[in-house]
């Protein structure tokens, strides 16, 4: 029963996945898109959900959505304005190199959400993690400074800020 | 230096000629744009209540000629198939899955394993749907199976073989599942048969809609929901078999050699 209630998350995702991917509200996809996500979420709950009452968090999920916003317009305007800066510059002003960002946050899903983050702004990629000492190593284009503030500061602590609110 | 030069200039040349030839130059002869015959055959047919004799009562061309028109071909396919996957257990018989080299593997970074596991139930989604709409659109049982087999091969290379076989998916579980999957296949291949015997009317095995001299049809309508008479069950049956016939190839090609090498020499002593 426990597992049916853990479930509860994975279903809504897999119930809505079947219906976009199916393109049809028609009563046999309403019917077997459920019976399916339900099996699916029965079989994966105990794999991915830990906590649900976080995962169906409503104040968690908004924090989601302006998160999404923020990412999208905001992030990558930036990181996509001083890249192309740098590749039209005709110097090219790029300092690159493999630095250590320090994060805070603990659950799997934020510092994957983050690292994820990270990689796919332009001009900062995450090659390792660190899982034990908390760290990112992620090449940057434009290496201000080696330390763990700086970089902190710069690569992680916007992500972070938002991220935390999502899923620690 | 000079030998890189050759090479990419004989590449150059070769594909400038080759592409001359085949548009410009019409290798290939004159391009037949039309339908022909034999397609406007299936074409009409496939979906034409009007031709109830002719009729595979589904949208989808071709899993109405795989699944209907050549319906037999497709059932020996799988039957190759399926031999080919009973071979390969038969040569890992008598190997346990369960035995672990020490220090095995954690696998890889924890990035890798979460976006790993919240794939699993969107791929669910997506292949079940292909499976599921196998007659109204593109894809079928063998594609939707092809998709799900994804998920324990990530499984196996993000995490390691061991997680599979902690969330009960075994060499026998998988065995069991493809098999339902095959009886599926085979008892959609005979009920227009068995049903025939018992009603008495005339029916032919692999049969969907009514023939010329064959009056007994497979529903083609549930409800108002299209499900094309055979083709949704040998879609889902399929569809069953083949995920868990690759899952079980996976599972037996990713014990580590030492395991299969140690074991088969120890079965070879005794014989």
């Amino acid at each position: 029963m426990m597992r049916l209630v853990k479930a509860i998350p994975l279903i809504i995702l897999t119930y809505a996945i079947y219906l976009t991917f199916s393109g049809s509200i028609s009563t046999y996809d309403i019917v077997l898109g459920l019976v399916v996500a339900i099996i699916s979420g029965y079989l994966t709950a105990e794999l991915i959900v830990k906590d649900v009452g976080k995962a169906l968090s409503i104040r968690r999920f908004l924090w989601l959505i302006i998160y999404g916003i923020y990412y999208l317009t905001i992030a990558e305007f930036k990181a996509h304005y001083d890249v192309i800066k740098r590749i039209i510059h005709p110097k090219m002003p790029i300092n690159p190199g493999i630095v250590r960002a320090p994060y805070n946050v603990v659950s799997d899903f934020s510092v994957v959400t983050i690292a994820c983050s990270i990689t796919n702004t332009p001009g900062t990629v995450v090659v390792h993690l660190d899982e034990g000492k908390k760290n990112y190593y992620v090449h940057w284009i434009d290496v201000k400074a080696p330390d763990p503030k700086t970089t902190y500061e710069n690569i992680v602590r916007d992500f972070e800020k938002y991220v935390k609110n999502i899923f620690d | 230096m000079r030998k890189e030069l050759i090479v990419a200039t004989s590449l150059t040349v070769t594909i400038i000629v080759l592409a001359y030839v085949i548009t410009l130059g019409s290798g290939l002869g004159p391009l037949f744009n039309g339908i022909r015959p034999l397609a406007e055959v299936y074409l009409r047919t496939t979906l034409n209540p009007s031709q109830p004799s002719f009729t595979a009562m589904s949208p989808e061309g071709v899993t109405a000629i795989v699944w209907d028109y050549r319906g037999l071909d497709t059932l020996f396919e799988t039957a190759v198939f399926y031999l080919a996957i009973i071979g390969a257990i038969a040569i890992y018989r008598g190997v346990s899955e369960k035995v672990r080299l020490n220090g095995a593997g954690v696998g890889l970074s924890m990035i890798v394993k979460v976006v790993t596991k919240v794939l699993i139930p969107i791929n669910i989604a997506i292949a079940t749907s292909i499976a599921l709409h196998g007659h109204l659109t593109p894809g079928g049982g063998f594609q939707a199976g092809a998709a799900m087999a994804v998920i324990p091969m990530i499984l196996i290379i993000a995490f390691s073989r061991y997680l599979l076989l902690d969330l009960k998916i075994s060499k026998e579980v998988a065995l069991a599942f493809r098999s339902i999957g095959l009886a599926g296949i085979a008892l959609t291949a005979f009920v227009p048969i068995l049903i025939g015997l018992l009603s008495g009317v005339n029916a032919y095995i692999m049969q969907n809609q009514l023939k010329a001299d064959a009056s007994f049809s497979l529903p083609a309508y549930l409800g108002d929901a299209l499900v094309s008479g055979s083709l949704i069950l040998y879609n889902i049956s399929e569809y069953l078999a083949v995920t868990f016939g690759f899952s079980m190839i996976f599972l037996l090609l990713s014990i580590e050699e030492d395991i299969v090498k140690e074991q088969m020499r120890g079965d070879g002593v005794e014989h």
